[in-house]
Formats: structure tokens, C-alpha cells, sequence
């Protein structure tokens, strides 16, 4: 089930972790994007805050990058309107907006030197050459490549290009700036520095930054603001640690971070909580859905919160029993996974010293707080 | 004991990377040695054999060489057909890149039909195109035909076969397809990305043009260039169909005479000589014009990478 686009409830929210007041800056309103039959965006409608971090994240297909192609005036809207500091854009060319976009493979112009790829932008808006030599050697000293200035984009290497790509985008001053799975071609490593990197210029500079992602982790990590999108529309706002901690559907819980997820019916829902049947054993869990008795729900509980026991869980857990199938040794934590009489595996993280024996018979418990009951 | 397996005769030519590679080269080497190598060496020999009482006689001589530079006839045809080449190419290129932009970037659908609409015209045979002109541009042909029943005209004008333009009528027509493709293949190269790039970066369609997919498809302009002028240069049967008095004014029709006629092989190897530097120094001058050019090749250079040399014949395969 998708959450209503109730965006006022979420900038609430993010007011309140700054304690400021943001006007939105980017307004999408029923903002959709068909190509024949198909819907790639589906009447999404969103405010985006100035100087927020906000992370467009999905599976693909799920029309991240067509919303943000919309934003940048690369594809115009079925219909809808985008407002920018509240004026009407979407029917402007690209060229026209105050909005500069980094491209998933970088797009830097191969006949043209580093320097005169940053200086683009700033040539094209007729800037005058004393400020655009002083702006743009600023800029490549933001992204650490002063001394490749004369280089060709085809000499450097595929984080340096990442990073031309940047200072071409950021030298304008945009207000908002675009990004498109930027990161998506380096490797691991180079990924977790420029993720950081990448937080600290948008913190820097106070830009507005809309970042399209399909990498979970990379979303947490560097978000204000998460927007799940699944076909077209939004399934849930909300910080990394609201996605995290309080999914509103099955869907968000599966898709953010690791869960283990039991399906169940629902015997009664009330006051903030929900109990679920879920095949011999009743389970308790933290809902604020609203959720029918008799509907179909899963529980959702991460990996972390759940700890092995032999005797009988303590007081405000829940408690299942199964079988050790397997225990594999991840560095920190020891990941066991048990199977349930139903033929179903959870998994559990626990501290890598304890013993854990295949076969052996164990309860997992975990306090009811933890596990979430979700709509499917 | 298991039996050890014996290397065949193949195993052994598998195992020697220089032989395989040598085996490999031999057909392809022979056959431009005896079919290109070779004839142009006894071109260049035979450039510089006397002629005497119409007998070739092999005493080295450089006196070919004195006579076609010495008489104004033969400079005089070399240019000319050089300014119809050029004219040629002009003319191509116009019909060429606003259709290959048509194609690469305004044309969705039946986008691999259309490009074959264009290359088609390749397989019909060079003679019915050229025969074609005539048909068209005769005294009691097509053209004069349509003019005189609209009224336009009421005797068949003359001028229009049997000359120079109809000769660079006949060879746009039939060399524009070689300059369409490359520029084609270098336009549809271009990742879409960097016209958004570029738009992104506030500049205009038109700028877009100019700044990004014009100097990016120059590689392609160059090499279709080189198609159309130097396979016009070359060309002596469109001359010879529609040329009328013009057609004695081409450089390949010149040297036809001089070897099918006069029997003066000296002298139309010498002319031969001259019209294969001036179009060597031609794609010479295509390929350093591309190289300097393209940022990247230059400085990749000068870092110890690759030489420039990688596009000889073709250039446009770089982006």
C-alpha cells in the first residue's frame, strides 16, 4: 500500500531536525510522465526544501531518473507543473532553468579540455572572462584537480571525471543541482569516499541537492529526506532513519536494509500496536496503519534486533522457535539463520562469539518495539 | 601408464604466435602486393622511361616530368579537375550532413529504412546513374520535357548536358551517399547526453550545434570529404557521358587518352604520379586536420601514449 503523498506531514518533520523554516524550492505538483501506455511517473506530487539533500530512490523502472529528466527540462510532462521558488518551469528548455545536472556517465565533452568543460556554463551565460578564469579555478580546486586543468576528459580516470563533472555543474551556482546515479561507475571504495565528499560540498555550499540512486545504503549514508518510489509513484518519504525504523508498507522494509519479514493475519490493531497471527504463534508489533482484523500483514523485525535464547523469551518480546540451519561468520557479528516449523528462515545478527550449533533447537526473541507490523 | 597425447602439426603452429600471425597476413599482404604495391612501383617506374618513336625505351629520364610541368595543358587540367572535385564535395557535404542529421537525430521511425533509401542508390550500377543524367538532362530528355509542357520554355535547352555541371551534377548525385555515411556514423556516435549536457549548461539549440555536435562530427565531415573529392578526381566516365567538350579538361580523362590513344605510357604514368601525390598529401592533410583537431589525440601524444597515426584512410572512428 502506498502512504498519501501527505508531503506537509514530512516537511514537518524536517523542520523540526533543523529547527528553521524552509520554503520549498522545487514544488512537483501531480507531476506525470507517460510514455504510450505505460506511466513512468504517476501523478507524483512533492516539495522539495532549499538546501536539502534529497534522495530519489528505487528500483529500476521505478522512474526516478524520468522525474528527475523532468526537473531538468530533458522530458516534458505528460502533465503536471513543477514550481521553482514558486514559479511555473516545466515549460521552460533546460536552458532556461537555474538548474544544473550531473549526468550518470558524466557526459563531459570529449573535445574540450577539463578547464574549458567546467568553463562551459559560465561562457555560455556570457560571464566575463576575468570571473569565469577565477570561478572556474575555484572550482576545480573544490574537487582537488587544480593541475589537470589542460588535460583532456579521456586522460583522467573515471573518479577524476566524476569529479570534473561536479565542479562543470557546481560552478554555475545553480540553485538546485541534479544528480543521476553519479556514482554508479566507480568501485566500491572510491564510491564510500566520493559519498562523503559529496555530503560535505552539499553541506558546504548549502545547495539544494536531488540525488536519484538505486543503492539503498548510498541513500542512508548521504539523505535529509528519502523518497521511495515504486512504479511511478511515491511508497514513502521520510529520513533514512524514519524508512529505516518505521516502513510504512512491506515493500519499504524489504528494500531498506536487511528484515526478515513474516506474513501473517491481523487479530486486532489498536492504540499503536497490532497482533498477528502468524502460523501456531501470536506475534506483537508496532503499527500505526490502522490495520483491519483479518487482513493479511507482515511482520517486519531487522536481523539486529533479534537475539537467541534456549529457554523462554523475557517479558514485552516476542518469541519464535525453530532450528539452527546455518551459521556464517561475518567479521562482526555472527549471522545464524534459523528455520521455522513453517519452512521459513529468519535470520538473526548476534554478537560473533556466540555458540551456535546446527540443528540445535533455539527461541528468537526479540521486545516487541523492534518488529512492525506493515500492509503488504 | 596413461598415454601422452602427441602435438598435432596444428598444435604446433598454435604454439608459435609469430608464424599464426605470419600465416594469417599472407593472403592479405600477397594480394595487395601484387594488386596495388606492385602496379604503383612500375607506375613510378615507367614515369620515368623516355619515350621514343613511339617505342618505350628504358632509359631514365626526367623529362615526362619537364613536359607536363613544362606545357600549361597538364597543370591546367589538374586544376580543373580539382575545382570539379572540390565542387563536388562542396555540394556532397551540403546534401550530406543536414540529411545525415535528419536521419541520426529528428528521424524515430523507420529510421534503419530511411538510411537504407539513402545507401541503396550504392547498388545500382555507376553506369545506369550516370546514364540517368543523360536521360534526364538531354535535349529531348525529362527536364526539357517537363519545362516545355509547363510552359517555362519553348525549345530544349542545350546547355544542360555536355558540361562541366552536368558532369557535377551527375558526380553529387552519385557520391553523396559515400559522404552521408560517415557523417551519419559520426552524428549517431554522439551520446545524446552531451547535447543534454550542453543544454544544461544554458546553451541554446543553436550554440549546442556549433559548440558540441559540429566540432564532434568534423571527424566524419573530413572523411566523407575525402571520399567525394578524391573518387571525383578520379572519375572519368561521368566526363566521358556528360562532359561533352569539358570532359578532355579532366585529369583521369587525360591520362586515359595518353595511355589509350597516344600510347605515350611515360607521360600518363608521370601525370598518374603527380595526381597520386596531390591526393596522398590530401588525406594527409585530412588526417593531420582531424588530429589537431581532436584535444585528446594530441596531448595523448605527447604523454608517450598511442602516435596519431591510428586513423590513416578513415578517420572518424575515434569518438
Amino acid at each position: 500500500m502506498t502512504t498519501p503523498h501527505d508531503t506537509s506531514l514530512d516537511l514537518d518533520k524536517l523542520t523540526r531536525r533543523h529547527e528553521t523554516f524552509h520554503m520549498p524550492i522545487l514544488e512537483l505538483r501531480g507531476l506525470t510522465k507517460r510514455f504510450g501506455d505505460f506511466a513512468a511517473v504517476d501523478d507524483l506530487s512533492l516539495d522539495i526544501a532549499a538546501g536539502e539533500f534529497l534522495t530519489l530512490l528505487g528500483a529500476s523502472g521505478s522512474g526516478k531518473t524520468t522525474t528527475l529528466r523532468m526537473i531538468a527540462g530533458f522530458e516534458p510532462p505528460t502533465s503536471g507543473e513543477i514550481l521553482m521558488a514558486g514559479s511555473p518551469i516545466a515549460a521552460l528548455p533546460p536552458f532556461k532553468r537555474d538548474i544544473n545536472t550531473v549526468f550518470q556517465h558524466y557526459a563531459l565533452f570529449p573535445h574540450m579540455s577539463v578547464r574549458d568543460n567546467v568553463s562551459y556554463g559560465l561562457r555560455m551565460r556570457r560571464v566575463p572572462a576575468a570571473e569565469r578564469e577565477e570561478r572556474v579555478t575555484k572550482a576545480l580546486g573544490m574537487v582537488k584537480l587544480e593541475q589537470l586543468g589542460a588535460r583532456s576528459p579521456r586522460q583522467l580516470s573515471g573518479g577524476q571525471q566524476q569529479r570534473v563533472a561536479l565542479a562543470r555543474a557546481l560552478v554555475n551556482r545553480p540553485r538546485v543541482l541534479l544528480l543521476d546515479e553519479p556514482l554508479g561507475a566507480l568501485d566500491l571504495k572510491l564510491r564510500k569516499e566520493m559519498q562523503l565528499e559529496l555530503k560535505h560540498l552539499q553541506t558546504h555550499l548549502g545547495i539544494t541537492f536531488v540525488y536519484v540512486t538505486h543503492d539503498q545504503e548510498e541513500a542512508l549514508t548521504m539523505s535529509d529526506r528519502i523518497v521511495l518510489m515504486r512504479q511511478g509513484r511515491i511508497e514513502q518519504v521520510g529520513t533514512p532513519r524514519d524508512l529505516y525504523d518505521r516502513p510504512a508498507s512491506r515493500y519499504v522494509a524489504d528494500f531498506i536494509g536487511e528484515t526478515n519479514l513474516l506474513p501473517g493475519t491481523v487479530v486486532e490493531s489498536a492504540g499503536g500496536m497490532a497482533t498477528l497471527r502468524v502460523g501456531d504463534v501470536t506475534l506483537h508489533g508496532v503499527s500505526d496503519d490502522g490495520l483491519a482484523a483479518g487482513s493479511e500483514a507482515w511482520l517486519t523485525v531487522r536481523p539486529e534486533a533479534i537475539d537467541l535464547s534456549d529457554g523462554a523469551a523475557p517479558p514485552g518480546h516476542n518469541a519464535v522457535t525453530g532450528t539452527i540451519a546455518d551459521a556464517v561468520y561475518a567479521g562482526s557479528a555472527l549471522r545464524v539463520y534459523v528455520a521455522l516449523p513453517g519452512g521459513r528462515r529468519l535470520v538473526a545478527n548476534v554478537p560473533s562469539g556466540t555458540v551456535a550449533t546446527n540443528g540445535a533447537t533455539v527461541t528468537l526473541a526479540w521486545p516487541v518495539a523492534q518488529g512492525r507490523c506493515v500492509a503488504g | 601408464m596413461s598415454p601422452v597425447e602427441q602435438p598435432t602439426f596444428l598444435d604446433r603452429i598454435r604454439a608459435r604466435p609469430r608464424l599464426r600471425t605470419a600465416l594469417a597476413a599472407a593472403v592479405p599482404v600477397g594480394f595487395v602486393t601484387a594488386l596495388l604495391f606492385i602496379p604503383y612501383v612500375l607506375l613510378l617506374v615507367h614515369s620515368f622511361w623516355r619515350l621514343k618513336g613511339g617505342a618505350i625505351t628504358h632509359e631514365l629520364t626526367l623529362e615526362n616530368y619537364q613536359r607536363l610541368f613544362g606545357t600549361d595543358l597538364y597543370p591546367s587540367t589538374i586544376l580543373f579537375s580539382a575545382g570539379v572535385a572540390i565542387r563536388v564535395t562542396l555540394f556532397s557535404l551540403l546534401l550530406a550532413y543536414p540529411l545525415a542529421y535528419l536521419l541520426a537525430f529528428k528521424v524515430k521511425r523507420h529510421k534503419q529504412l530511411m538510411y537504407m533509401a539513402v545507401i541503396i542508390p550504392l547498388w545500382v550500377s555507376y553506369l545506369v546513374r550516370a546514364y540517368a543524367w543523360k536521360i534526364i538532362l538531354g535535349q529531348s530528355g525529362i527536364l526539357n520535357g517537363l519545362l516545355m509542357a509547363a510552359g517555362v520554355i519553348h525549345e530544349p535547352l542545350t546547355f544542360l548536358l555536355y558540361s562541366r555541371w552536368a558532369v557535377i551534377l551527375a558526380l553529387t548525385h552519385i557520391y553523396t551517399p559515400f559522404t552521408l555515411m560517415p557523417i551519419y556514423a559520426v552524428l549517431e556516435a554522439i551520446p545524446p547526453a552531451l547535447k543534454e549536457a550542453s543544454q544544461d549548461l544554458y546553451a541554446d539549440r543553436w550554440q549546442t550545434f556549433r559548440r558540441i555536435v559540429l566540432p564532434l562530427s568534423l571527424p566524419g565531415v573530413l572523411a566523407g570529404s575525402t571520399f567525394a573529392f578524391v573518387l571525383s578526381m578520379g572519375d572519368f566516365l561521368a566526363p566521358q557521358l556528360l562532359g561533352g567538350n569539358d570532359s578532355a579538361l579532366m585529369v583521369s580523362n587525360l591520362v586515359w587518352s595518353l595511355f589509350g590513344v597516344a600510347y605515350n605510357w611515360p607521360l600518363g604514368a608521370a601525370v598518374s604520379v603527380i595526381v597520386l601525390l596531390l591526393t596522398l598529401f590530401l588525406l594527409w592533410l585530412a588526417n593531420r586536420v582531424e588530429t589537431a583537431m581532436n584535444y585528446g589525440g594530441q596531448a595523448v601524444g605527447r604523454t608517450g601514449g598511442r602516435p596519431d597515426g591510428q586513423t590513416v584512410g578513415i578517420p572518424g572512428r575515434r569518438l
